[in-house]
């Protein structure tokens, strides 16, 4: 099974006082296992939805899609949330990292919903940590760390419960370009390992590192490459 | 490895109130008030349930006291009270007709109360209660005599003039030296001293000690010409039958028509027990409504500060979402964080609780027993965790159904 996930058709329309707004009108596409994959677009051209569907954080107003073979259009909450749960990482810009935790903690909070025993969790999230490098770092809390620092923590969490696809959301648009350079050579190396890489951003140093490219203008696929 | 999951929560629910400490304590300090009083009230009416029933076992566990007035008049109008007073005194002839027909009851005792100035020289003991009896008496309310004798047959039929002093009396008339053979004076007649009662200490607070035991029948000077009402005491192994046969008696002597009440009351100590436990239950049943508004309020600031930081951590909860966390594993989350801290205030307040009745039990020199019933602490603990289920539900709730993608933008 080559094809992990396979849209067509996706639209996306939220209400918006009186209005509707259109975030999606029609966007095929497909994406085989172990692809490194750059989603690409100006603010506003409906890549964050795109993203947020693809990851099962939100469903699709129209269109089909398919995840290893799965229809996810009939899959209900709480099925969607065990697919986040065993096949998709995410990362985001903010880090989104819980503040009065350690970094290890933060790590570990995926395997919680995984029911991964306490003992097993911290062990493997260290184990995780020490892949980005940060195993020393196993005790500090978030604002005891710099940017960089954060977002490999926020790497290391979605690789927590081993999914095969990691979605990162402008993983770099918080970080300098030295430390968004060591980011972007996690992900690469993640991707040589097999895990499908799904990044999106407006920034072209950042989207070349896809293999393959997908522009996104207005709801609507502008290009590929 | 469900069990590993209630602990990750519990943790997480400890760690969030860690975090808000000043927070979490004055969103409890209504729990903590209610269960306190919970706990205070129930351990000191506990308390005073032992104390009373021990006291008013000194009354005799199985006496039955025949009297013209019932201990306690319960809820009579003026009416019926005018009723009361017009009965018949209860007489001596009373008394023959018990002793001569009772078969379900072994002694019969007449009883007559006043209360007398007793002198020895210089020395004075007012107002003492001086009981007239018969030889009987000291068996109905197992009284034992200390030194010398108790009342005898001859004492009642010569009309002696002998007593048998309690305690205190011997302590302020006759401070050091042997009573019995000595005299006094009571109410300005002689008698002699013929033995000293066992003691008894207290009765909600009153002295069972200052009593003086004479002959009824040398009571009757004291009483004078005009006759008044005596008691009765009778000892009896099964009161119940003992009441029923006393009744049948009494209304037999006293010629009371059948569609008529009886025209005298028989009490006992277990009467009175009941009746203060009725009283008990009133204030139990007001301290409960009170606990229970402050609980409810306390609920309410639960719900509150429950409602801020499910606020406060949408963009956490947003992330759990993310990372595979399913509605009813973040409403679990929340609940039990409402209920932990429920639980918090809860052992505040038993622990408060026991503070304020271990106090007042020191500060009553003993007379209050210190006491907490288990059962109450079970019952504030449970209390606790409804009230952090039931108010902590709502806020979960909404935390649980907020969509993960509104809850990670979020600012």
């Amino acid at each position: 099974m080559n094809e992990l996930i396979k849209m067509k058709d996706i639209t996306k329309v939220y209400p918006l006082g009186e209005t509707e707004v259109h975030a999606l009108r029609g966007v095929d596409i497909v994406i085989k296992k172990g692809e490194f994959i750059s989603i690409i677009g100006p603010s506003g051209s409906g890549k964050s939805t795109l993203m947020h569907i693809i990851g099962c954080l939100d469903t699709a107003t129209s269109g089909s899609y398919f995840l290893r073979g799965k229809d996810v259009n009939k899959m209900d909450e709480n099925q969607l949330a065990d697919i986040r749960k065993e096949f998709i990482g995410f990362v985001f810009q903010d880090f989104y990292l819980l503040p009065d935790v350690p970094a290890w903690y933060n790590v570990s909070l995926p395997m919680i919903y995984n029911r991964i025993a306490p003992k097993e969790r911290k062990e493997k999230a260290i184990n995780i940590l020490e892949s980005v490098g940060l195993k020393d770092r196993a005790d500090h809390l978030p604002n005891q760390l710099s940017g960089g620092e954060r977002q490999r923590i926020a790497i290391a969490r979605a690789l927590a419960n081993e999914p095969e696809i990691i979605i990162a959301d402008e993983p770099t648009g918080n970080l300098d370009s030295v430390r968004g350079e060591e980011i972007l050579k996690i992900l690469s190396d993640l991707h040589k390992k097999g895990k499908t890489i799904i990044i999106v951003s407006h920034e072209k140093y950042v989207a070349e590192r896809g293999k393959r490219k997908i522009y996104l203008k207005d709801g609507r696929i502008e290009g590929k490459g | 490895m469900f069990r590993g999951f209630l602990i990750e929560i519990l943790r997480s629910a400890i760690e969030s109130i860690k975090a808000n400490k000043l927070r979490s304590m004055l969103t409890t300090l209504g729990i903590i008030i209610g269960v306190m009083t919970v706990i205070g009230v129930m351990s000191i009416i506990s308390g005073l349930k032992k104390n009373v029933a021990t006291s008013f076992s000194q009354l005799g566990a199985n006496v039955l006291y025949v009297s013209k007035y019932p201990w306690f008049s319960g809820h009579k109008t003026r009416e019926e009270w005018n009723e009361i007073r017009k009965r018949d005194n209860i007489e001596m002839k009373e008394v023959q007709a018990l002793k001569e027909y009772g078969t379900s009851f072994k002694y019969v005792s007449p009883l007559i109360d006043r209360n007398l100035n007793i002198e020895r020289g210089e020395k004075e003991a007012p107002e003492v209660g001086v009981s007239g009896t018969s030889e009987d008496f000291a068996r109905i309310i197992n009284q034992n005599v200390n030194l010398g004798r108790f009342l005898s047959k001859d004492d009642i039929k010569y009309k002696r003039h002998v007593c048998i002093l309690g305690q205190d009396v011997v302590n302020t008339l006759f401070p050091e030296e042997n009573p019995v053979g000595n005299k006094l004076k009571i109410q300005g007649r002689q008698f002699t001293v013929i033995g000293i009662l066992e003691e008894r200490g207290e009765m909600m607070g009153h002295s069972m000690d200052n009593v003086v035991v004479i002959p009824y029948t040398t009571m009757a000077e004291f009483t004078g010409t005009r006759r008044s009402s005596i008691n009765i005491a009778v000892y009896a192994e099964n009161g119940e039958e003992a009441r029923e046969e006393i009744r049948w008696i009494l209304r037999g002597v006293r010629n009371v028509k059948p569609e008529e009440e009886d025209d005298f009351s028989i009490n006992s100590s277990e009467a009175m027990i009941n009746q203060f436990n009725q009283l008990t239950k009133t204030i139990f049943l007001i301290s409960i409504a009170i606990a229970a508004i402050s609980l409810v309020v306390g609920g309410i600031g639960i719900m509150n500060i429950m409602l801020v930081s499910v606020s406060e951590r949408t963009r956490e909860i947003g992330v759990r979402k993310a990372i595979g966390a399913k509605s009813s594993e973040i409403l679990g989350q929340f609940l039990m964080e409402s209920v932990v801290i429920c639980l918090v205030g809860g052992f505040l307040g038993i622990f408060l609780g026991a503070s304020l009745t271990k106090l007042i039990s020191i500060m009553s020199n003993g007379n209050l027993p210190f006491y907490i019933p288990i059962w109450s602490i079970f019952l504030g603990v449970g209390f606790c965790c409804s009230i952090g289920v039931f108010f902590g539900y709502y806020p979960a709730r909404k935390a649980s159904k907020l969509s993960p993608v509104e809850a990670l933008r979020y600012e």
